[in-house]
């Protein structure tokens, strides 16, 4: 049974660690900060996401040529965008988006470069938990229920030559 | 012949679990760190690359039991019996988990948990099916019988297999055609080398998996038959004046 649980334990902080990794990954590349922490808090220097939404009649400049200026709203919260970068395709007010650049606290403006689609990684860690969890569950079972067996079928003496009617061991 | 290759394949038994892991984790790791996200659906992308080696692998652990409920009908050998009855249950699994995470892709990219596509119809058929053949096997209390019954409704069921495979072919459906086909191979290969990583993975998961249940249900059936005769024994020496 020791071998099992240890074999079981590696498995288990391999996982963990992929699942620190993965984690790790989201929050530095992926996870969007909302206008009301980015302007709250200190100023940040590296670029940071926020997801909101174009207000409507602000949008202004070259779009189809990657210049554009406007109003980006979440909730209460708002501020203005000078956006630069690859063109945008399907920009339009109303629009709800995510910019990725950095917060002008002296121009109290958020620069933006690039633009990302809005993840939805809550359905991607779902399925794969889902599938890991289930799956880790059902073989660690099955292991355990052979283990179980074998060890059923040793201590009740179950292997032991059966004597034929002379006496006689098999 | 069958029951040779299947003891001799048993006795690999760890490598398959150990390759499995291996190729599980290093797919894990591609497939949710250091691929990219696609252009159109972005992070979801990362739902496929255990979404389609879990459907994948439901449809070859139904093969599994479609092939080895004939041999068994021909043969009549209980380990091969073992063997489908070991398939079923953890095919059932497979897709009970491929549906799940497909509805969970379905819904941010078609915004619906449930459509009446083809496939999804089709797969949930199979699940039905194999929902049947578990009850089947349960219900009738003469194994020889239960397995004699479960085989030909695991080897009718069969006609699902094909219906699953072409229905992106032959109806009008959500699913994208077939990515591998005569006409070659429609993946980039930064989609390509996870995908094809978490398949073999789950595959050999499968097999393994097959290899532990198969082993459970002759130690079970060992234990029973010592047991039996054990008591057997126990009763006619108490018994016997």
């Amino acid at each position: 049974m020791t071998g099992l649980y240890t074999r079981w334990a590696l498995i288990l902080g391999v996982t963990l660690l992929l699942a620190i990794l993965t984690y790790q990954h989201y929050q530095q590349h992926l996870s969007t900060m909302s206008m009301g922490t980015l302007l709250s808090s200190p100023p940040v220097t590296q670029p940071v996401r926020i997801q909101g939404m174009v207000k409507s009649g602000t949008l202004q400049g070259d779009v189809e040529h990657g210049q554009a200026t406007f109003e980006f709203v979440d909730g209460e919260a708002s501020l203005a965008v000078e956006y630069q970068g690859p063109p945008l395709e399907n920009i339009r007010e109303l629009k709800t988006l995510v910019l990725i650049g950095r917060w002008d606290s002296q121009a109290q403006i958020f620069r933006a470069q690039d633009t990302a689609l809005i993840n939805n990684f809550g359905f991607v860690a779902a399925a794969y938990l889902i599938s890991v969890m289930a799956l880790g569950w059902m073989v660690f079972a099955m292991s355990q229920r052979v283990m179980v067996l074998f060890k059923e079928i040793k201590e009740s003496k179950l292997y032991e030559p059966e004597a034929d009617s002379l006496g006689h061991k098999e | 012949m069958i029951n040779r290759i299947i003891r001799q394949i048993q006795r690999y038994k760890g490598w398959f679990g150990g390759g499995a892991a291996l190729c599980i984790f290093v797919g894990l790791y591609i497939g949710l760190l250091a691929s990219p996200p696609d252009y159109y659906q972005g992070e979801l992308v990362r739902i496929m690359y255990v979404h389609v080696p879990l459907a994948h692998t439901s449809t070859l652990a139904y093969s599994v039991l479609f092939f080895g409920s004939i041999w068994y009908l021909w043969k009549r050998d209980p380990l091969v019996d073992n063997m489908c009855q070991a398939s079923a249950s953890i095919c059932a699994l497979f897709t009970s988990l491929a549906l799940i995470t497909g509805s969970i892709w379905a819904k941010p990219t078609w915004n619906t948990w449930w459509t009446w596509d083809p496939r999804l119809v089709s797969f949930t058929v199979l699940l039905l099916i194999l929902g049947g053949y578990i009850m089947l096997r349960r219900l009738v209390d003469d194994r020889v019988q239960g397995g004699r019954y479960a085989a030909i409704l695991a080897i009718v069921g069969g006609i699902d297999l094909p219906i699953i495979k072409f229905s992106v072919e032959w109806w009008r459906t959500l699913h994208q055609p077939m990515s591998f086909s005569t006409r070659g191979v429609s993946i980039s290969e930064d989609i390509l080398v996870p995908l094809t990583l978490m398949s073999i993975g789950c595959w050999l998961l499968f097999a393994y998996m097959v290899m532990v249940r198969t082993q459970i249900l002759y130690l079970t059936d060992l234990l029973h038959a010592k047991k039996g005769r054990f008591l057997s024994q126990t009763h006619f020496s108490q018994t016997t004046p």
